[in-house]
Order: structure tokens, then C-alpha cells, then sequence
């Protein structure tokens, strides 16, 4: 108790130093947690973008379908396979689709687009496409001509807009070239510009009646109830059905996937890095309080204070102004993070816009972790421990006698 | 009297210098219980050096240091800090004192890390506190108090253990007159009523002249040992 209150005191002996590091501390985790936190947001906002609203956890297609991407090579009782799918605890929602590769003109521009034929509940329900119009409807005029839901880019592409006519041709299941009119009738915004120029919607039972077969199913979009059991259920769904192709997120999305993984493994390293960097003046900090008290240290082992003890009382020193720095930090972060996660954080005034190309918000929701607050706590000790080693060393190191005769 | 410190052929020369320095030659000393001695001499005699062997500060080059039947020029360093813990009291010239704690809990610091019970320890520190005259200083810090009221505090804390003796390298230094005689007065009277032996490396007559025993050290040897009735 003793080497505490001692310890406890010292520190605020000097209390501007003190106030000073303790400061630099807060600095320093605040910085290495918001860039932690922002980096984190990024990734997690981008994998709910990508993984929530366009890929799914989990897609079933015939093997030769990923390569050559053609109607033909659909999956086989598709229906049933999707119903059955349906059944599974582990899945939340199904969607079937049939996919073309196709074109899609306006009165005066066209492009290259991936035909999606869906059932539009079940669309919304994995991807969330109905909450995603901004402009217009989703699926709910039955007039003459067939609805088509577009994204917001497309749309500029094709100098078009809702309510007017575009024409979508492609190839069907026998090769024949199918060239239909639809009406636009509402626009979907999602995070990446590309996947808003390339995918459109249409209900797959217009699709059927154009090609004139029913129940043709090219792919099979699988939502999970928790998300962390994808591999084991695209595992089972592989065996239960060989003759399809099944990948998870984290095969359509590779560079996704890694990024995540190596923000979940090294996040705290590139917090640590910055505690590291402040832990230096930690050490600067203690030394110079040794060194500034080489005759005190002297007398205490004199009067027979051990050298453990000293060196105790020197690394309780800095782990005190380490933990009051840190719990401030971590304190000022956790509400700033929290703030900017809810309100977020609008970069599009500095070039943000821009991001949606690489798939990636101009409103960054900044998040981190709660174990990930413990992760800092647990390094800034440790780096506060080895940052005391030194003058707690140099301070065992004086020699008694000399020591309580230095002026 | 029972003998408390027996020093045989102790000499000191340090090597770390440009030449060899002889700072203590063939010291033969006994010193008993409730002795008040004082080790006198000019600058460099080897008084403070002295101290500093018996204290268990520094090692002898050769000779023993027996204290309590044990020789503590053999005594490992760790050995040392028990040692100087259970058996020797300390007072030193100057910023004796632990800045952060109050008189008390400086004067309590040695019994605590002896371990003793809490409730012994606030007792004696206030009571020994008390017999320096600093009854009213208990919760004070060092900063608040002068030099003599400092060197008082120290002379409790070095007490308060029940020491088998008590070192104190020219304690009266930085004094003025009347706060040394203060201290002088406090540490014969302490030596007397708690029979705890005294020995201090001091030039300052002052001290000389209430010691019963002066030993005069010259060029690391032991020039004079005279005994006086001072009572």
C-alpha cells in the first residue's frame, strides 16, 4: 500500500511533466483508435455494402456458369433446390434469380448489363432492394409493359429516368436473341457506382414468359442468420449438392475478405505502433525523474528498501501516469467513436464522392470493437512496463553510498 | 558493556581513481552499547568512508566488520539491505527525508518495511516524533518543515526501528547553531533513555564536544580514541 501511495505521489510531484505525458497518452491512443476505428468502419461498411446488398453470404450456380455466364447452364430443379435450402436453421433468406448477360438501350444510348430475374419479396428480403429506391417504385405498377428496377448510374449512363421505356436484349436458354421493352419504374442506389451500372432487375416471371420456360434458375443467393457459420453451411450446401458450384462471400469477394482479415488481426498492432511511439516519452518522462532523485533512491536503499522494491515503485510510477493517460484515451475515444458511428462522418467535401467507384461510402460510420478497447488497455500497460524498465534498471543500479551523497 | 560493532584490520582502497586511494588502514575498533562516539577528522580522512563500511554501504578491501557475531564483509548484497534493515538506524547530512510522505509515515517507513503491525508503527512514530519535539508536525510533509526540523524527523526514523546502532554522517552540517544544538541535545538524550548506540562523522566541535568517545581518523588511520565524562 505503501509503494503505492509513494508511487501515486511522485507522479504528481512534477505535475505539468506529468500532465504532459499523461496528455500525450491521450493523444496518442485517440489517434491510433479513430484511425483504427475509421479503417475498421470503412471495411465493415463496405462488407455490409457488398456482402448484405449485392453477393450474399452464400451463391449456388452450375459449375460452368462462373466462367461463361450463360442461361443455360442453370441449376438443376433449381426450384426445389431453393425451397430446400429455405428449410435450413442456419439460413434466413433464399433468393432465386435467373441472370443474363445482356444490353440495355435507351432512346439514344445503351450498355452492357447483367439481367437479374427475381422474385421481388424475396429479392428485398436477401438484399434489401426494396428499401434501396430512391427514386420512384419497387415492383408494384402492372401496366403493359414488364417493370424494370435500375440503379441511379445506369440511369445517367442511359440518359434515362423512371417512368421511361428501355429495351433489354439478350441471349435465352436455346441461344436465341430475346429483345423485350420495359418501363423504368424506380431507380436503386447502392455504394458502388459499378454495381449500379451493371445489374438490373427485372420480376423473373416476366423473364419466363419471354423465353417461354418457367422455373429456370441460374442462381441461388443464400442469407445467413450469422453470418460468422458461412463456411461450414457453403460446406454442406456443396456436399448436398455437387452437382452446383457454392461459394461464400469470401470467395466472390477476396480482397474483401483479406482486408478484413488483416484488420481483425492487426488492428492492434497499428495502435500499438503509436503507443509504442508515445511510450518513448513515457520512458523520457521517468527517466528524467529518476535522474532527478538519484539521492532519494539512495537513502531509500541505505535505510534497506530492496532493490525489487525500488524498481517496483519505479514501474508502478509509470504504469500509473500509463493508465490514467490511457483510461482518458480510451474514454475520450469511445465517445468520439461513438458519436461519429452515429452521426457519421461526411467526407464527400474532401474528394469522398469519388469513393463510391472503388465501392466504398462518402459517409463513414467509424466503429470499433468492444474487446478491441481492452486489446489498447492490455498494450499500454505492456508498453508501459517495458518503457519503465529502463530507469527502474538505471535507478537500481546506483550505488548507496554514492547515491545519498549526490547534491 | 556488550560489544555492538568489532572492526579488525579493515582497510579501504578505492581503484577507480587515477591512483590507488587508501581511504582506511588497519582499522581496529570496538564500539559498545550505548556508546555516543564521534569520528572526527579533516576532509578526506576516511570518516564518511568508515561509516560506510560498518553501515554495510560499501566492502572493506580487507578485514572484518562483526556485528551481532556475523562478519557483514562477507555478506552478499542482497544479505546487505536485510541487514541494514533490521540492524542500523540512518541519518545523513542532508534531504534525509522521503519528500511525498508526511513526518509520520517517513518516520514509519523502516518499521513498515520491516513489516511490523500498523498500529505498533503509528505509535512509535508519534511518540518518537513527540520526543524531537515535532508532536505538532505529524501529518506535515518535508517542505514545510526547516533543515533542523528535518534532521529531527530524521533522527526518529533512524530510532524508531530500535536500531542496534545508529550511523549519522555529519548530521549538523547544514545546521544552523541553534537547530544543531537542538539535534544534539535530542540524540544525547535519546541515547541515553533508549541505550541506542551513537556514532557520527562529524568536524563540527559542536558534536565533538558532547561525544564521550572521538576517534580521530588521519589519512584512513586512527590517529587518536579518547573516552570523556560528559555526565
Amino acid at each position: 500500500m505503501m509503494l503505492i501511495k509513494i508511487s501515486w505521489r511522485n507522479i504528481w510531484r512534477n505535475s505539468a511533466r506529468s500532465l504532459v505525458i499523461i496528455v500525450a497518452i491521450v493523444l496518442g491512443v485517440l489517434g491510433g483508435n479513430f484511425s483504427a476505428a475509421i479503417r475498421l468502419g470503412v471495411e465493415r461498411q463496405n462488407f455490409r455494402e457488398t456482402v448484405e446488398h449485392q453477393v450474399s453470404h452464400i451463391q449456388l450456380h452450375h459449375p460452368d456458369f462462373i466462367a461463361n455466364p450463360e442461361a443455360h447452364y442453370r441449376i438443376e430443379d433449381g426450384s426445389k433446390v431453393a425451397g430446400d435450402i429455405s428449410e435450413l436453421p442456419e439460413v434466413a433468406h433464399v433468393s432465386p434469380r435467373i441472370v443474363f448477360e445482356g444490353m440495355a438501350a435507351s432512346a439514344n444510348m445503351n450498355a452492357g448489363v447483367r439481367i437479374k430475374g427475381v422474385d421481388p419479396e424475396a429479392e428485398t428480403a436477401a438484399t434489401d432492394l426494396g428499401h434501396l429506391i430512391t427514386d420512384g417504385s419497387y415492383f408494384e405498377e402492372t401496366g403493359r409493359l414488364p417493370s424494370v428496377i435500375i440503379g441511379k448510374e445506369l440511369a445517367e449512363e442511359l440518359n434515362t429516368e423512371v417512368g421511361s421505356r428501355i429495351v433489354l436484349t439478350f441471349q435465352d436458354i436455346s441461344g436465341e436473341m430475346v429483345s423485350a421493352s420495359f418501363r423504368i419504374e424506380g431507380l436503386y442506389e447502392v455504394t458502388s457506382t459499378a454495381f449500379e451500372k451493371r445489374n438490373l432487375f427485372v420480376r423473373k416471371v416476366d423473364i419466363e414468359e419471354l423465353i417461354g420456360k418457367p422455373e429456370v434458375i441460374t442462381e441461388i443467393a443464400v442469407v445467413l442468420h450469422d453470418v460468422d457459420t458461412y463456411r461450414e453451411v457453403a460446406e454442406h450446401l456443396q456436399e448436398s449438392y455437387p452437382g452446383t458450384s457454392v461459394r461464400h462471400w469470401a470467395d466472390m469477394q477476396p480482397s474483401l475478405y483479406y482486408s478484413l482479415e488483416f484488420l481483425n488481426q492487426n488492428l492492434i498492432w497499428i495502435v500499438g505502433l503509436i503507443i509504442l511511439g508515445v511510450s518513448f516519452g513515457l520512458l523520457n518522462t521517468i527517466l528524467m525523474s529518476v535522474l532527478e532523485r538519484v539521492r532519494e533512491l539512495g537513502i531509500l536503499m541505505a535505510i534497506g528498501m530492496k532493490k525489487t522494491k525500488v524498481f517496483g515503485m519505479i514501474v508502478l510510477e509509470t504504469t500509473m501516469l500509463a493508465i490514467i493517460g490511457g483510461v482518458a484515451g480510451l474514454g475520450v475515444s469511445w465517445g468520439m467513436i461513438r458519436y461519429l458511428n452515429q452521426r457519421g462522418m461526411d467526407i464527400s467535401g474532401f474528394g469522398g464522392e469519388g469513393m463510391g467507384d472503388f465501392g466504398y461510402a462518402s459517409v463513414i460510420h467509424p466503429e470499433l470493437d468492444p474487446g478491441f478497447y481492452f486489446e489498447v488497455a492490455v498494450v499500454i500497460v505492456a508498453f508501459a512496463i517495458l518503457a519503465a524498465c529502463y530507469p527502474a534498471w538505471k535507478a537500481i543500479r546506483f550505488v548507496p553510498a554514492e547515491a545519498v551523497r549526490e547534491e | 558493556m556488550k560489544t555492538v560493532i568489532k572492526t579488525q584490520g579493515l582497510s579501504k582502497t578505492y581503484t577507480n581513481t587515477a591512483v590507488p586511494v587508501e581511504a582506511l588502514k588497519d582499522i581496529s575498533l570496538e564500539f559498545k552499547e550505548g556508546e555516543f562516539t564521534a569520528i572526527v577528522g579533516p576532509s578526506g580522512s576516511g570518516k564518511t568512508t568508515f561509516l560506510n563500511v560498518i553501515g554495510g554501504l560499501d566492502k572493506p578491501t580487507k578485514g572484518n566488520v562483526i556485528i551481532d557475531d556475523v562478519d557483514i564483509a562477507s555478506m552478499k548484497e542482497s544479505q546487505l539491505f536485510d541487514f541494514r534493515l533490521k540492524h542500523i538506524g540512518f541519518v545523513f547530512q542532508a534531504y534525509n527525508l522521503i519528500p511525498v510522505l508526511t513526518a509520520t509515515e517517513n518516520v514509519s517507513f523502516i518499521m513498515l518495511l520491516q513489516k511490523r503491525p500498523k498500529e505498533e508503527m503509528n505509535k512509535r512514530a508519534k511518540e518518537m516524533l513527540e520526543q524531537v519535539g515535532l508532536g505538532d508536525k505529524l501529518d506535515v510533509r518535508p517542505n514545510k518543515l526547516s533543515g533542523g526540523q528535518q534532521q529531527r524527523v530524521a533522527v526518529a526514523r533512524a530510532l524508531a526501528s530500535r536500531p542496534d546502532f545508529v550511523l549519522a554522517d555529519e548530521p549538523t552540517a547544514n545546521l544552523d547553531t541553534e537547530s544543531a544544538f537542538n539535534l544534539l541535545d535530542i540524540m544525547a538524550r535519546l541515547n541515553r533513555e533508549e541505550n541506542i548506540t551513537l556514532i557520527f562523522s562529524t568536524h563540527d566541535q559542536r558534536v565533538i564536544d558532547r561525544a564521550r568517545r572521538v576517534i580521530k581518523l588521519v589519512d584512513g588511520a586512527v590517529d587518536k580514541d579518547e573516552t570523556f565524562d560528559r555526565d
